[in-house]
């Protein structure tokens, strides 16, 4: 049996992990709160895209109807046989399940794509150290060729694909300081792709936060874009009812408000949809040209802010647990340790009692 | 105090609503040349260029009636103006040393883009959006 030191020893280590847990759990409530300030900052701009999105579309056809060609190449529906697949997921750990489900959504995805081509851009350390440890990473060669119209030397970068599903792209520290710069890179890229028919759909995984409440990790669809403003979800993982209450505890117990500010921005549904004749200064194509990615960078912005968001609140969530455990053990261990020491005191009195019966 | 000859004007970045005030009229950079907005404007929907959105007559609310813009998008309406921009700032906090780097790059950029039209656009942008900044600052 374990004597006293021994035991006082294990209570005070468990009582600095939870002077740590704590920490934690108050560190996270404060970013939470920052991220979902952000969050919510973002949503005007995001709305009022796609809400000039949706009525330019219907006004204008999505085919030309002199020549019958796509107005934009963005609406191209084309048969899905290569996928691009955005995984957004936290960069560090100590965040319970989030990590794991949303790398269980990506691999759920994955085992739905058969024989298609998959390219993974995963967003966020914890997303792509096993991503790449799973996958080949993608391969890029330089080809020389001649330029047909004037025989001079040209340099390609052609794709090497060695497996069916790979890892392209990575981009350290995008979500540490989320910046919509970073994002509309990242959507012109994506486009760039989508348009040179190097991918046929785009998809995105990532933590869906509307609150601490109302949050699911989601697999939406962003390209081709069929109905703007709406999103395509064709995946989710809704967190259990016990789940929902400890968050909702431990974000009341923080100060935050578990249900979210629910804004009906009615002036951002209106941006752009006035029922009158809009003089479009640009051809609507080339207003389509600059709302496409603006749309697409917006979409990017506003998963990779919920996700940020959602994280924090699952590692608040978490280290509450984890304080509680600790909390737990140390009861647990104080208590057998009282029982141990208390034991050893009454063997002690009878080895003095008997000793004295003795004589 | 809304009033006939006033228009509210609405400012939006990508992060959050910089501006949501009244103005006399306002002063914009399209995509294809300036154009000023006085209420009672057409209903237009353009594309915004890179330059400064300057507001006259603003309400007592606005610490600053100019702002350096750069690319988006404007909505107009008889009372209102909603300004989309993708990138705005006001001229004092303009970096100025950053602007010149960026032209810098935008010549290089522009060398070397050869016959790839998708490069040259890009070095364009890249430069109006720099020199535009570089006028605002200084005024």
């Amino acid at each position: 049996m374990a004597n006293v030191l021994d035991l006082r020893r294990r209570i005070r280590s468990v009582k600095s992990t939870r002077q740590i847990t704590r920490a934690m759990k108050m560190v996270s409530a404060a970013k939470l709160r920052r991220a979902q300030e952000r969050a919510l900052a973002a949503r005007p701009y995001a709305e009022r895209i796609a809400s000039v999105l949706a009525s330019l579309k219907r006004r204008i056809e999505v085919l030309d109807p002199e020549t019958g060609n796509l107005r934009h190449p963005l609406f191209a529906v084309r048969p899905e046989k290569r996928i691009l697949l955005v995984v957004v997921s936290g960069d560090k750990g100590f965040a319970g399940a989030f990590n794991t489900n949303i790398l269980k959504a990506s691999y759920h995805f994955l085992s739905l794509c058969d024989d298609r081509e998959v390219d993974i851009e995963p967003i966020g350390r914890k997303a792509r150290d096993p991503m790449r440890r799973r996958y080949p990473l993608a391969a890029h060669e330089e080809v020389q060729t001649e330029n047909p119209a004037d025989g001079e030397p040209l340099t390609r970068r052609v794709r090497n694909r060695k497996s069916r599903v790979e890892v392209v792209g990575d981009h350290p520290g995008m979500l540490e300081k989320l910046t919509h710069a970073a994002t509309r890179e990242l959507a012109s890229e994506i486009i760039r792709r989508y348009t040179h028919e190097e991918i046929d759909a785009c998809y995105l995984v990532y933590n869906e936060f509307k609150s601490v409440i109302q949050q699911r990790v989601v697999t939406e669809r962003l390209l081709p874009l069929i109905e703007p403003g709406k999103a395509v979800i064709v995946g989710a993982i809704e967190p259990t009812e016990e789940e929902r209450q400890h968050a909702a505890t431990v974000a009341a117990a923080a100060g935050i408000s578990p249900f979210g500010e629910e804004t009906r921005d009615t002036e951002a549904e209106q941006f752009g949809t006035a029922e009158v004749d809009y003089i479009y200064e640009q051809p609507a194509p080339e207003l389509l040209d600059g709302l496409l990615p603006s749309y697409v960078a917006a979409m990017l912005f506003h998963a990779m802010a919920e996700s940020v968001a959602a994280e924090h609140a699952a590692r608040m969530t978490a280290m509450d647990a984890a304080t509680n455990n600790a909390s737990d053990m140390i009861d647990s261990l104080t208590l057998h340790m009282n029982r141990v020491r208390q034991a050893a005191i009454t063997k002690e009195i009878i080895e003095i009692v008997s000793g004295a019966a003795a004589l | 105090m809304a009033s006939e000859n006033q228009l509210h004007v609405t400012l939006v970045t990508p992060e959050r609503i910089l501006l949501d005030t009244l103005a006399a009229s306002v002063d914009l950079p399209s995509r294809t040349g300036r154009i000023e907005v006085l209420p009672g404007h057409a209903p237009l929907l353009a594309e915004l260029g890179a330059g400064d959105v300057t507001l006259h007559g603003a309400g007592s609310g606005a610490e600053t009636s100019r702002w350096n813009v750069s690319w988006g998008f404007v909505e107009v309406l008889p009372d209102r103006v909603t300004i989309l921009a993708n990138d705005a700032v006001a001229p004092s906090a303009i970096n100025v040393a950053a602007a010149r780097e960026q032209i810098e790059r935008a010549h290089a950029q522009w060398n070397a883009a050869g016959d790839d039209a998708e490069a040259y656009e890009a070095a364009n942008r890249l430069l109006d959006e720099a020199q535009a900044r570089l006028a605002s600052a200084e005024g």
